[in-house]
C-alpha cells in the first residue's frame, strides 16, 4: 500500500460510514488522515486548541444530527479524559477517535510512554471501547466497522493507529 | 451592579425561544431548568470547560440558534475555546458567561474572574464581546450577540445564586430529548 493510501481509503471508509466532521489537533504521523479529511468534499474539518474541546464539538455536532471523528495524538487522547467520563459515556454520545499511539515500537520519548503505551487500558477502566492497529491495511477496514459500532450503539469507540502504520521519529535510530 | 441571572437567562428563552441552549453544570443549568425545562435544554451533568465547546459542535449541525449559558469557573478552565471558536465564526452561536466570581457548585470558593475581563478575552480572539452589569443591558446585548454576523459572546456579572431546582438526572434522556427535537424526530 502506497505510503498515505490507507489514510485516503480511511477517511472514504468513515464518510461511508456517516461522518461528515473531522475535530483535529496535528501530530505529524497522522498528518496523511487530517490531510485526507482536509481534502474530503463531504467532511468539514475543524481544528481546535486542546483536545477536550473536540470531545465537546464532537457532542454537540451529534447531538445536532451530525456524526465526527477525533483525530489527534495519545497525548492529546489523555486531555480529554474528563469529557469522556462526564460527558461521552455518561450521556451515551458517540464519536469515533482516531488517534496516533505512541510511547511503544521506535519510541525515543519517555514523556510519550506513561499514556501512549498504557492507553488501551486506561480506556478499559473507563469502559471506553478501543481497538490498536498494527497493520496499514486494516486501518480503513477496521476503523469503519468501530464507526459503525460507535454510532449504531451511541457510545464513543476510539482507533489507535500503532507505530507500524503511522512510523516513528528518527531520534530512536540517532 | 450586577444583573439577575434567573431574568437574564428567562430574556434569552424569550429572545430565541427555538435555541438549544447549552448550559454549564451547576448553576447556569439550574437556573435554566428552574425557568424553563425544555427540550432543547442540553443541560451539562459535568465537563466543566467544555460547555463552550459544545455549543459550538451543536451550532455548525443546526440553523437554528444556539446559546451557551457557560460559567467563569469553566470559560477560564478553556479559554483557548474562544480561539477555536473564532476559527469556525458560526454566526448562529452565542456564548453568554454569567461570572458571579466563584465555584458555586463548589462551595462558593473564589476563582479568578476577579481580575479577568472575558470579554476583552474574547476579543483578542477576534470574536465579538461585550460586558453587562444589569439585566437591561444584557438584555440588549444578548439581542446584539444574537443578530450578529458570527459568533459573539457577553459576559455578564451576576450576584451567585442557590436555585433548588434541578434538571433531569437521566444524562441520556436529556441528549435524546435535545437531538430529537433538533433533528425533527419527536415523537
Amino acid at each position: 500500500m502506497s505510503e498515505d493510501t490507507w489514510a485516503t481509503e480511511t477517511v472514504d471508509a468513515l464518510s461511508r460510514a456517516g461522518v461528515d466532521l473531522a475535530v483535529h489537533l496535528p501530530d505529524s504521523s497522522i498528518d496523511p488522515l487530517t490531510d485526507a479529511f482536509e481534502a474530503h468534499d463531504d467532511v468539514e474539518s475543524v481544528l481546535v486548541s486542546r483536545e477536550e474541546e473536540a470531545v465537546g464539538v464532537l457532542s454537540g455536532a451529534w447531538v445536532g444530527g451530525r456524526r465526527g471523528a477525533l483525530v489527534c495524538q495519545s497525548s492529546g487522547l489523555a486531555n480529554t479524559f474528563n469529557a469522556l467520563g462526564s460527558l461521552s459515556l455518561p450521556a451515551r454520545i458517540p464519536f469515533i477517535g482516531l488517534v496516533s499511539r505512541r510511547g511503544d515500537l521506535g519510541e525515543f520519548n519517555l514523556a510519550q510512554v506513561p499514556m501512549g503505551y498504557n492507553l488501551p487500558e486506561v480506556l478499559d477502566d473507563i469502559g471506553l471501547r478501543n481497538h490498536v492497529v498494527e497493520d496499514r491495511d486494516e486501518v480503513a477496514e477496521r476503523t469503519h466497522m468501530a464507526a459503525l459500532s460507535a454510532f449504531s450503539t451511541e457510545t464513543p469507540y476510539v482507533v489507535m493507529l500503532d507505530t507500524t502504520v503511522i512510523g516513528y521519529k528518527s531520534e530512536a535510530d540517532e | 451592579m450586577t444583573a439577575d441571572q434567573h431574568e437574564c437567562t428567562a430574556a434569552v428563552l424569550e429572545e430565541t425561544p427555538d435555541a438549544a441552549v447549552v448550559a454549564n453544570l451547576g448553576v447556569a443549568s439550574y437556573v435554566l431548568a428552574d425557568v424553563e425545562d425544555r427540550p432543547r435544554n442540553f443541560y451539562q451533568w459535568g465537563s466543566m470547560g467544555v460547555t463552550t465547546p459544545v455549543g459550538l459542535g451543536m451550532a455548525l449541525a443546526t440553523d437554528d440558534p444556539v446559546t451557551v449559558l457557560d460559567g467563569d469557573g469553566s470559560m477560564l478552565m478553556s479559554l483557548g475555546a474562544l480561539s477555536t471558536v473564532k476559527g469556525v465564526d458560526p454566526e448562529n452561536l452565542a456564548i453568554v458567561v454569567f461570572d458571579n466570581g466563584v465555584y458555586e457548585t463548589t462551595g462558593g470558593q473564589q476563582t479568578h474572574a476577579a481580575t479577568t475581563d472575558f470579554a476583552a478575552a474574547a476579543r483578542a480572539c477576534g470574536l465579538e464581546a461585550e460586558t453587562v452589569d444589569t439585566t437591561a443591558d444584557f438584555e440588549a446585548a444578548y439581542r446584539d450577540a444574537v443578530a450578529h454576523d458570527g459568533a459573539a459572546l457577553v459576559a455578564c456579572e451576576v450576584e451567585p445564586v442557590e436555585p433548588d431546582t434541578r434538571p433531569p438526572f437521566d444524562y441520556a434522556h436529556i441528549k435524546r430529548r435535545v437531538r430529537d427535537s433538533l433533528t425533527g424526530d419527536e415523537a
